[in-house]
């Protein structure tokens, strides 16, 4: 069994004051011409970290896999890997391994060649070659196929030849390139959990590329949220969530109602004039235009009007959507339409769920719930 | 016709579809028969009991086999022509390879038409070859070094027009080669050379095999540009070609369609070779 035990060459991290990062980005940047494909990113990956690069395509995010990869050269800044720069050291001479987005197998190999033979570049024993082949194809559930070729086998487990072949040559680093892009749904979340247990077994630095929130959402912990060449933020995936620094996070992580308005201060209190509507904002925010971000699921409805209770906007029930496990619920405020999901099984939204359309009601929020976006 | 379900070829085209069809299926039975027949009546005659062959068949043998088992001339050209062969094979598979990685990878400036200057020489007609590298062999490099016609000279002709199939085959096969393979190998700590020899030659080689024997099979069959640059040698188009003079004996219909049964297995294992990693090619693919 594989167990996170560090390698020979890795220092423990107990030996150091501060652990290095397993990979350091400083100032990097990558130009094709013109084009602007990395621009001035600076970014640490501490190791052990399942740290995903999050963004639109074209944001980067593959670029800077291939510059750790080492495939593409920086055209300037440095980047650090376990605290070496490595700016112009080969791939193969890295201490790093990639699981390709087509998985890259070699098809004239069986899948136990293919995961052997990145430990025969190394010139291990034949008898380790062998063990450690064995030992990888059981951590990804492949022990009974070692004999086939790639092209006898489904996506899925073509997936798993591929991590366990980078896998086995046990880097400090291991890349995945939207890995999971090319599964089907069901297949996807099932790897999703798959990984996630893979990543605890063996304690690598995953550094993991995506366009899918959710997928980022559920099995980082930490995430990098990137768009033309810059990242935007980076954090936990509850901070990245809970407070995007920008419309353009909180646009991408999940879904988001945005009030545009101006915070004034009345008394000792902020609050945030949306059109003719005033609500409630958290005490310490400054006077000035800005944007209120507010998830669906803080959203609440109640009947009555606005001024009744905790202040809200008033609204009207425009669509109904029942979505199994949740209620999307559209309502059209002065200020736009708004979006209201209420979960099924809690006491409090029940009855938030039975809306008719065209029912007038207030929608509010808890002021803790609502973030303010400075442009 | 027992597979046009499709109702694209059952369309009623025409009121005469019906009679088109057919008249096309004679059409095609006749350009075969004048495709194969000849070489029917070639190994047919080479069991002919007659020294004179002609229909009708008088008798069958394998008489003219063993005449030709005997025949120590007919068997030194043979000799001759698969010595060349197998020079010519060696040099224009390494040589045509190393040329096909460039031309597909941009590694030079103008691959389109390099590309060109490497596949010309098939559409050159042989005899041009021939007198060309004749006069260049014993004229051009004349004042530098005295070249004598023999089977070097023979080899450097084949080598012309055969080293343009193996590039156009080693480069399609290259085409469609996954770079990302190399990525992997690169990734996984194989430097260049490595990569070369665990990844990319082996997914090649069927195309360099398929080069290969083709490469064989037309050096076997040279006729033309062999007669302009041989020396006192013969291969063996060339000897079969002096026999004929003196009355076409069916020794020479023997020996025919033994090169011809030799030619067939070896461009079909040649393009068993190509569809076989072209399929595998493709289910990597899906």
């Amino acid at each position: 069994m594989v167990t996170n035990q560090p390698w020979p060459g890795r220092p423990a991290d107990s030996d150091l004051a501060e652990p290095v990062p397993a990979i350091e980005l400083r100032h990097a940047t990558k130009r094709y011409g013109e084009a602007v494909a990395l621009d001035d990113v600076s970014m640490v990956i501490q190791p052990g970290e399942f740290f995903c690069l999050l963004g639109p395509s074209g944001c980067g995010k593959t670029t800077t896999l291939n510059l750790i990869g080492g495939f593409i050269p920086l055209t300037s800044g440095d980047l650090l890997i376990e605290g070496h720069t490595v700016n112009d050291l080969p791939p193969h001479k890295r201490n790093v391994n990639t699981v390709f987005q087509s998985y890259a197998l070699f098809p004239h190999m069986t899948v136990a060649e293919n995961v052997a033979f990145g430990l025969r570049m190394e010139k291990l024993s034949k008898a380790d070659i062998a063990q450690r082949t064995r030992e990888y194809l059981e951590l990804v559930g492949l022990s009974g196929l070692a004999g086939r070729l790639p092209a006898q086998m489904s996506g899925g487990q073509q997936q798993r030849v591929a991590l366990a072949r980078a896998l086995a040559k046990r880097p400090a680093v291991l890349l995945l390139d939207e890995p999971l892009g090319a599964l089907d749904l069901k297949l996807r979340k099932q790897m999703q959990t798959e990984l996630a247990r893979i990543h605890r077994q063996v304690g690598t630095t995953f550094v993991f590329v995506t366009h899918d929130q959710e997928e980022a959402l559920s099995m980082a912990t930490q995430i990098a949220i990137m768009s033309n060449g810059t990242v935007l933020q980076q954090g936990s995936p509850r901070e990245v969530y809970d407070r995007p620094a920008n419309r353009f996070v909180a646009d991408f992580v999940g879904d988001t109602n945005f009030l545009a308005g101006t915070v004034r201060r009345d008394g000792g209190q902020a609050v945030f004039d949306v059109g003719s509507a005033v609500v409630d904002v958290q005490g310490d925010a400054e006077a000035g235009p800005a944007t209120l971000m507010i998830r669906p699921e803080f959203l609440a409805l109640r009947q009555g009007d606005a001024t009744d209770g905790p202040r809200g906007l008033t609204a009207r029930v425009v669509n109904v959507a029942f979505l199994g496990n949740h209620t999307r619920i559209t309502v059209s405020t002065a200020a736009g339409e708004m979006v209201v999901v209420r979960p099924h099984g809690t006491r409090d939204s029940t009855a938030d769920t039975q809306r008719e359309l065209g029912e007038e009601v207030c929608v509010w929020w808890r002021t803790e719930n609502a973030a303010l976006i400075r442009e | 016709m027992a597979r046009g379900t499709s109702p694209l070829e059952t369309m009623p085209v025409s009121r005469f579809a019906r009679q088109t069809r057919w008249s096309l299926i004679v059409l095609t039975g006749a350009m075969l028969a004048f495709l194969y027949l000849p070489i029917a009546f070639l190994i047919l005659f080479s069991f002919e009991d007659a020294a004179t062959p002609g229909l009708p068949i008088t008798g069958l043998t394998l008489h003219w086999y063993q005449v030709l088992a005997s025949d120590s001339a007919i068997q030194s050209a043979l000799l001759t022509s698969i010595e060349v062969a197998v020079v010519v094979t060696i040099i224009a598979s390494i040589v045509g390879t190393m040329v096909a990685f460039p031309l597909v990878r941009r590694g030079v400036r103008a691959p389109g038409l390099l590309r060109l200057g490497f596949t010309l020489p098939i559409m050159i007609p042989g005899f041009l070859i021939g007198i060309g590298l004749l006069i260049f062999f014993r004229q051009g490099l004349h004042p530098l070094i005295d070249v004598q016609l023999g089977l070097y000279t023979v080899v450097a002709g084949h080598l012309v027009f055969t080293i343009p199939f193996v590039v156009l085959i080693v480069a399609s096969r290259l085409q469609g080669f996954d770079r990302r393979l190399e990525w992997a190998a690169a990734d996984l700590g194989a430097g260049p050379w490595r990569t070369l020899r665990h990844i990319v030659l082996p997914l090649i080689a069927p195309a360099i095999l398929a080069g290969a024997l083709l490469c064989v099979t037309l050096s076997i069959d040279e006729f033309v540009i062999t007669f302009f640059l041989i020396g006192p040698q013969q291969t063996l188009p060339l000897y079969i070609y002096t026999q004929i003079k003196f009355g076409v004996t069916p020794e020479v219909n023997a020996i025919a369609t033994v090169i011809l049964l030799v030619s067939l297995l070896a461009v079909t294992l040649g393009s068993i070779l190509l569809t076989s990693s072209r399929r595998l090619r493709r289910r990597r693919a899906e």
